[in-house]
């Protein structure tokens, strides 16, 4: 498609022309770029950086550690969330369960707030602080996924809460139970409502595992904060990281859209 | 009596929607429910199948009491159909799905059953070619058609009807009575919540004129429509009928 979106000034195109030359201009003009020196001192620092003893592959394996967590912490997300978010449902529809209800708030409450970075540091050293063999990055991913469980909870509150009660109404007085008519008639169109939130939970999470350093993992920011070590460079490893986060995030922002209008586009009444 | 109700009672709050109703409906009796907007001919249908919970009183469904605490209500929704002024088919299903979807998942038909059920009730209602159709590409009148379909295929013993054709363009209203009437010769037990006066005149054998949360007047069609005798009944049908 190269229709312009008239709500827009510039175009997703435009968009990503624009991020690329800021962060391109932003390198150049630290490393004093319009002098041949700096031009020789920037590919020397680059070559530093990046390609010699194929550090490259730090930045490599660390995208694929913030990846590989963000995905199952997601996953984790995605299962606790919906258990949380219609339990509390169910209670307010009528279903007596005083209990769960209670622990779903003060798990929502609790998880919401406070900051992610104090919830990964109490599960690795508080919660897990005997369990030395276990892999940090399992501890991050529960850290995380059960985070953004607490946060998923509240889209599909939301999600289930758009459905009009008429769509109970309807499966109910047919003789199907709450949970059948839950699970039959309202959670798949709540979920469908709300994959593209589901997504921007994704792309948020996969900003939020940037802490994951301070529990020891080599993610992503990680891996540049390691490169600066071995090379005493501060921009460029960061800028590197910066960008590929921007990269990816605004991919990923391209498929929520795209997603978005396919799915009000076949949305069926 | 397939449905029995004693002295009815239902509030919202300070709010007094009912104040005590006392009916019933024979097997194959067909009953039209009249009278004027917020009157509680809606609250008193949606109160038979405990959509909506009452305040106090007794309602019966072939001699069980299913506003007692032992009383699972989801049997007997089984056998007590409802269709809703804005038809509410699930727009995630297709036609032949949101018509099989209860009977499977409750076991009474296997997938097979339920479909040749399904096939059977389409035609009927005259959408035959509808089966795998999504209910968005569907007009008001064939949406309320296949609700109709939805409820029927329970074989449910009473159908409730609660202002079934008031959502719809005029011009679908014909194609929906028609199905209705069909199931009303066909012998159907029906409980119908209406402004349609000339349809509750041709299908019903009973009227019912609920004000302010009473049954206010009731009678054959031609008793309540032609011989009005109380005061409000002959203002209401006066205001409704001249059109």
């Amino acid at each position: 498609m190269t229709m312009r979106n008239s709500n827009n000034k510039f175009s997703r195109g435009d968009y990503f022309l624009w991020a690329f030359a800021v962060i391109i201009l932003v390198l150049l003009f630290q490393s004093g770029f319009f002098t041949a020196e700096a031009w020789q001192d920037f590919g020397r620092r680059f070559y530093q950086n990046f390609v010699y003893q194929e550090r490259y592959m730090m930045l490599v394996n660390g995208l694929r550690s913030t990846i590989f967590m963000t995905s199952f912490a997601t996953l984790i997300g995605l299962v606790v969330g919906v258990i949380v978010s219609v339990i509390r449902v169910a209670h307010e529809g009528g279903v007596h369960i005083p209990v769960l209800n209670a622990i779903a708030n003060c798990y929502v409450a609790a998880l919401r707030g406070t900051p992610v970075m104090v919830q990964l540091l109490i599960w690795n050293f508080t919660v897990f602080a005997s369990a030395r063999d276990l892999n940090t990055q399992y501890i991050a991913i529960l850290a995380f996924g059960l985070n953004s469980g607490a946060y998923i909870a509240e889209i599909f509150r939301g999600g289930i809460g758009s459905i009009d009660r008429g769509q109970m109404e309807a499966a109910r007085s047919l003789g199907l139970s709450y949970g059948t008519s839950m699970r039959f008639v309202i959670l798949p169109q709540a979920i469908r409502n709300v994959i593209p939130m589901l997504f921007n939970e994704f792309i948020v999470l996969l900003k939020e595992t940037s802490v994951a350093g301070y529990i020891g993992i080599d993610d992503l920011t990680r891996a540049g904060q390691n490169i600066q070590a071995l090379t005493m460079e501060h921009s460029q490893p960061l800028l590197m990281v910066a960008l590929i986060y921007l990269v990816i995030v605004m991919f990923l922002s391209s498929l929520v859209r795209r997603l978005e209008k396919y799915l009000s586009r076949s949305k069926r009444g | 009596m397939i449905i029995e109700v004693e002295n009815l009672k239902k509030s919202f709050g300070e709010l007094n929607v009912l104040n005590g109703i006392t009916t019933g409906i024979n097997k194959g009796e067909r009953i039209a429910v009249i009278g004027p907007s917020g009157s509680g001919k809606s609250t008193f249908l949606r109160c038979i199948n405990r959509m909506e919970e009452l305040t106090s009183g007794i309602i019966k469904f072939n001699g069980e009491d299913i506003t007692s605490q032992d009383c699972d209500i989801n049997l007997i929704r089984r056998h007590i159909g409802m269709v809703f002024q804005h038809f509410y088919l699930f727009p995630h299903l297709t036609v032949q799905q949101n018509i099989t979807l209860a009977p499977v998942q409750l076991k009474i038909m296997s997938q097979n059953e339920a479909l040749d059920k399904a096939k059977y009730l389409l035609e009927r209602v005259g959408l035959a070619d509808k089966l795998n159709e999504w209910p968005d590409k569907l007009s008001g009148g064939q949406k309320q058609r296949v609700a109709i379909a939805r409820a029927m295929a329970m074989n449910p013993e009473v159908l409730l009807f609660d202002e079934p054709t008031s959502a719809l363009d005029p011009e679908m209203i014909g194609e929906v009575l028609d199905v209705m009437k069909e199931l009303a010769n066909s012998g159907m037990t029906m409980y119908l919540v209406t402004h349609e006066m000339g349809f509750a005149k041709e299908v019903a054998d009973r009227i019912l004129f609920i004000n302010q949360g009473e049954i206010y007047e009731e009678g054959t069609p031609s008793e309540v429509f032609d011989n009005p005798k109380k005061p409000r009944t002959i203002e209401f049908l006066s205001k409704v009928l001249r059109r």
